[in-house]
């Protein structure tokens, strides 16, 4: 495979999984704000900082106020902010556009399709009633592509790369809503009494991983700031989760890297090494200083990428 | 007329003056399309709206669109795409398929002559100034031996049908022809809509293409290659073709590259992997001559690969088609074809050329400019449809501009009668219901080393505006699914 396409592809796997993430960051937060327990989480302002935040464009100042409108079309479809929703997907799209002799068709069929949409949902609509029905799209749509990444394309190396975009991307993005979470408890306790480590905002936290449910299910409590860090940072049965993303990083990179004798100048090494880090990590480590964990973690993903930019798609 | 009520021919207005080819001249359904016509009868015209609506939707949503350039900003737009398909039969196929590989064996045995001994040039058959004032002669290409023996791995004829029902070639096209992965989408759209009427007819396949031109791109290899890496080079995504290039790397398993992508060592080429350089022996090139290798052609291209020119001197990769292959698809050049064909295959030509003026010699400038209302007048060495003046379409201040460009420049202009192409039913969106237009035909010749192969089927061009006689789709063309018949 060119080193070229192989890029395009690594980045078409995270463009997908990035819009995706970004959809339902907005989804959930905004929905299940409405009915928060707590004053705090219930501020629209609270939650447009919230939803700025997780994609990289930080209020600062306290005492700007934000228009719901504005929040959301710039995040959602506005064409001149580089995270927004409508960007992403056209990178995505033109990213498998360069590399569509290598992908099924099905797969670019389905890719086109879902720029289509984004493409032409009307702004109106989406402002003023539309982000259920937009973000929930967008997360099928993806959902859509990932089956026919597995189920439509050779698993080789084109797989792997793919597979190696989504899989960092998910990590960073996981990550990053975890930040935004963390911050967002932080800012919530206090008023009526919700403490931080059982905040209402990790159960949201859950539900921006798509993750909730089956937390219930292993732990058959109310989620706490422990148990949901323990459960999207280290459990490796939770498909969200930075341990499972890590473990398939470590799996792809395998089959494109074959040797049997480490480098310890390649990524494979760097990544077994992070992977293993956090395999035998437990989560008490963790809790006690989120902060510095997020900001590692962030750091060996980014150093993954760079070395993989390196190793294969330096030309 | 046919037997049962037809209810979406009722209303098709048959002009007598063209040449339909579905009616014969007393108004009757031919033979070959008699079944294909009760068929399409039995639906109706609500019915082809939405197929139509549906065979659109299915193109955009498989990307299989160009962009057009023109307007502010550039735009993905469907190529129009006809529900009714043509029908040729065995007996017209044969003529057309020799045609087409007597033309193209020709046009390759010409260019090897005009890139070595100019035998057909000394022997007097054609003048010197054909070669010497062509803007695409390459003087780098002389003397050169390319892989196999073979320049123009790929040629595109167009044929027309005149009313006097036989086929004449409008122009031979061996740069870098484009459209043959149409002919694999429309066959494909068609199928998705009206599947039904395929049962009742014995059509080839046209999914073939790749595979055949693999192959034979492969028998010119270079020398000491066993087994050969090949490429397809692309422009890039912003190409309005680009679509055609992924479509033929990926049906044909290879790589598209981009120049960017390509490197050369020791006049070896070489692309760059994710594993590391991998030789490359064949490239199957998508940008123009002028493009290839900054180091030898535009020194501001950044397309091309610099040194790829040096490699292909030595011999070591091969290049389809060759560099310098646009001296024979010159108009000036088709107007010889026939002294060609002779001259090297020692036949007689199997399909008609269009009989042409030169500008360039004064007696038939003299011609030219006297009855310009009835040819057509045609730049030598514009592509695309490009620069075409229709003398009876032309207002009379249009005729005097006329006149001057080609006195100012006659060896810039061929003009021929106006030649008229046969009509087809098409499905008319504004008007909802199937009308006249005319129609071409474009086919896909593959020449390898003792070996050709043509598309049965090739690119029916229709003329979507009424009346207009330009197939081109950079000019508002569309295009028709086109069956072969077998026996």
């Amino acid at each position: 495979m060119l080193a070229r396409v192989a890029n395009n592809l690594f980045w078409m796997g995270r463009y997908i999984e990035r819009s995706e993430h970004i959809a339902r960051y907005m989804n959930v937060n905004y929905f299940s704000s409405l009915d928060a327990p707590n004053a705090r989480s219930q501020d629209r302002q609270f939650v447009l900082r919230s939803m700025l935040f997780m994609v990289g464009d930080p209020v600062h100042d306290d005492s700007t106020v934000l228009e719901e409108e504005k929040v959301l079309y710039k995040i959602g479809l506005n064409p001149e902010f580089p995270f927004s929703i409508i960007n992403n997907v056209k990178y995505a799209r033109e990213n498998a556009n360069s590399a569509r002799d290598l992908i099924s068709t099905e797969l670019y069929e389905s890719i086109n399709k879902f720029y289509h949409f984004v493409l032409n949902y009307p702004v109106e609509t989406f402002v003023k009633n539309g982000l259920y029905d937009f973000t929930v799209n967008v997360a099928e749509m993806t959902a859509i592509l990932r089956g026919k990444i597995r189920g439509t394309l050779l698993h080789d190396s084109v797989y792997a790369i793919i597979l190696m975009g989504v899989n960092i991307e998910r990590a960073t993005q996981i990550i990053r809503i975890i930040n935004t979470k963390y911050n967002d408890a932080l800012e919530a306790q206090g008023s009526y009494g919700d403490k931080f480590s059982n905040s209402f905002e990790w159960t949201t936290l859950l539900k921006c991983a798509e993750s909730y449910d089956m937390m219930r299910r292993l732990y058959k409590k109310t989620p706490t700031s422990i148990s949901t860090l323990e459960f999207l940072i280290l459990n490796p049965n939770c498909p969200r989760s930075v341990m499972n993303s890590l473990n398939q990083v470590h799996k792809h990179i395998k089959q494109l890297d074959q040797s049997t004798k480490y480098n310890k100048n390649s990524t494979a090494f760097l990544v077994g090494k992070v992977r293993s880090e956090y395999e035998f990590k437990h989560i008490e480590e963790i809790e006690g200083n989120i902060q510095a964990f997020i900001d590692q973690i962030l750091k060996s993903l980014t150093e993954i990428s760079q070395k993989m930019d390196k190793e294969f798609f330096n030309y | 007329m046919g037997k049962i009520e037809n209810r979406i021919f009722s209303s098709y207005e048959r002009n007598p003056i063209l040449y339909d080819e579905i009616y014969d001249k007393n108004g009757d359904i031919k033979n070959v399309y008699q079944k294909l016509f009760d068929l399409y009868g039995g639906h109706s015209i609500r019915d082809y709206v939405k197929l139509n609506t549906k065979a659109k939707s299915s193109f955009f949503n498989q990307g299989i669109t160009f962009q057009v350039y023109d307007e502010k900003e550039s735009q993905e737009k469907i190529f129009p795409f006809d529900l009714f398909p043509r029908i040729i039969d065995q007996d017209e196929w044969d003529v057309i398929e020799r045609g087409a590989i007597q033309r193209s064996k020709a046009l390759n045995l010409f260019l090897w002559d005009v890139y070595h001994d100019k035998k057909i040039i000394k022997d007097g058959v054609v003048p010197m100034e054909l070669i010497s004032s062509s803007a695409n002669y390459l003087d780098q290409m002389i003397g050169i031996d390319p892989p196999g023996g073979i320049y123009n791995h790929i040629s595109g004829t167009d044929v027309i049908k005149h009313n006097d029902g036989k086929y004449y070639v409008l122009e031979d096209n061996i740069r870098c022809p484009s459209g043959v992965s149409y002919v694999i989408c429309n066959r494909t759209a068609l199928k998705r809509a009206l599947f039904g009427v395929f049962n009742h007819y014995r059509t080839y396949s046209v999914t073939n293409y790749a595979e055949n031109l693999l192959d034979l791109l492969e028998t010119t290899k270079p020398k000491g290659v066993d087994t050969p890496n090949c490429v397809v080079i692309t422009p890039g995504m912003y190409n309005s073709a680009f679509y055609e290039h992924s479509y033929l790397a990926k049906t044909m398993g290879v790589e598209l590259v981009e120049g960017r992508d390509l490197f050369v060592e020791n006049d070896f080429v070489y692309m760059k992997t994710i594993g590391g350089p991998l030789k490359v022996d064949i490239i199957y090139r998508r940008i123009d001559d002028a493009f290839i290798d900054p180091l030898e052609f535009r020194p501001d291209s950044a397309l091309g690969v610099p040194g790829l020119f040096a490699a292909y001197k030595k011999g070591n990769v091969t290049l389809a088609n060759a560099p310098g292959t646009g001296v024979a698809d010159d108009k000036a050049v088709y107007t010889y074809m026939p002294q060609i064909i002779k001259y090297y295959l020692d036949e007689e030509p199997i399909l008609n050329n269009v009989h042409t003026y030169h500008c360039s010699r004064p007696d038939e400038l003299k011609y030219v400019l006297e009855h310009i209302p009835e040819l057509v007048i045609k730049p030598v060495d514009e592509a695309g449809g490009y620069g075409i003046s229709i003398g009876n379409r032309l207002t009379k201040e249009e005729i005097e501009t006329i006149k001057k460009q080609v006195k100012e420049n006659p060896r810039k202009y061929v003009a021929q009668p106006i030649m008229s192409l046969s009509v087809h039913p098409t499905y008319i969106d504004d008007s909802e219901s199937f009308e006249q237009r005319h129609v071409d035909l474009r086919t896909f010749t593959v020449l390898g080393k003792d070996k050709e192969f043509v598309l049965k089927g090739g690119l029916t061009r229709v003329a979507l505006k009424k009346g207009n006689l330009i197939v081109n789709s950079s000019q508002g063309g569309g295009s028709k699914d086109t069956w072969v018949l077998k026996e």
